[in-house]
């Protein structure tokens, strides 16, 4: 019976002090930044980006529109309504809508 | 359709009946705003038709692309809207002078191929957009008593704004 509480103790203590970790490299890496599209328009762009956060377009415009990258390293189709997402790479990150040629955007990736 | 020949019909229909708003609000109901805002997106796509029978340069068909696509996509959210709303789309001396002076500009345009055709097809998106844009900001919007067609409106605003600029990037490149 002891033996079996010490176990458990040790089950439990170990369980604690892994899960803190685990859940704080997890936010790390599924940082998650947002941007939408509007009105022919990219929203405000995010500030602090890290490697490997997540960037995502939302569309809430009636047209459809892309996060196409000037570098051609991502090309992402939003339809009405749609999202999709990237995993960030160091860098400027420049794009734009291959719809319309004129919203352009771009953001620092650290 | 011919830059100044657009800006007489706008004058002598939009003009003349924003004039007439000013004595006695409001001169457009939101029937009549609905038909002139579908009628111009109609006009826009039956231009950019044209253009990617005749245009071979791709630049011009790109943009041709975009204008029928974008027309098009802000009309059927035009006709869901005045589904929704009840309102059936009320024709005016406005929808019919443009709908009149686009067929004659477009009976203009046929008569042109390669680079003259490009040149014309694109100093009239200019000019159409831009004539439009003015009739939006100033009459259309303003006078649309509906929330969601005044919303629909300034969006659609937005999206010309973009189609001019990009009509004159495209004007400068064929130079």
């Amino acid at each position: 019976m002891l033996r079996l509480m010490i176990l458990l103790v040790g089950l439990l203590a170990a369980t604690a002090g892994f899960a803190p970790a685990s859940a704080t490299s997890t936010m790390q890496a599924q940082r998650v930044h947002v941007i939408v599209i509007d009105k022919m328009a990219y929203g405000p762009m995010p500030t602090d980006v890290r490697v490997g956060d997540i960037i995502e377009w939302v569309n809430h415009d009636i047209l459809e529109h892309s996060a196409t990258a000037r570098d051609g390293r991502f090309d992402v189709d939003l339809k009405p309504g749609a999202s999709g997402r990237i995993t960030a790479v160091a860098g400027t990150l420049a794009f734009f809508c291959k719809f319309h040629p004129t919203m352009t955007a771009s953001m620092v990736v650290r | 359709m011919n830059k100044s020949l657009f800006a007489l019909v706008l004058a002598f229909g939009i003009g003349s009946i924003a004039s007439v708003h000013a004595q006695q609000a409001p001169a457009l109901n939101d029937a009549q705003i609905a038909h002139i805002a579908y009628t111009a997106g109609v006009i826009d796509v039956t231009a950019a038709k044209q253009a990617l029978h005749k245009s071979h340069n791709k630049d011009v068909r790109a943009f041709a692309e975009e204008m029928a696509r974008d027309h098009a996509a802000v009309n059927d959210q035009a006709l869901a809207l005045v589904k929704k709303l009840g309102v059936t789309p009320q024709d005016n001396p406005t929808s019919q002078s443009l709908s009149s002076a686009a067929a004659a500009e477009q009976t203009k345009l046929a008569a042109l191929s390669g680079s003259a055709y490009d040149k014309a097809y694109v100093a009239n998106e200019v000019a159409y957009h831009k004539t439009v844009n003015g009739a939006l900001s100033g009459t259309l919007i303003p006078s649309a008593q509906n929330a969601q067609l005044k919303s629909l409106l300034e969006t659609g605003l937005k999206l010309f704004q973009s189609h001019q600029m990009h009509a004159e990037h495209l004007a400068q490149s064929l130079k």
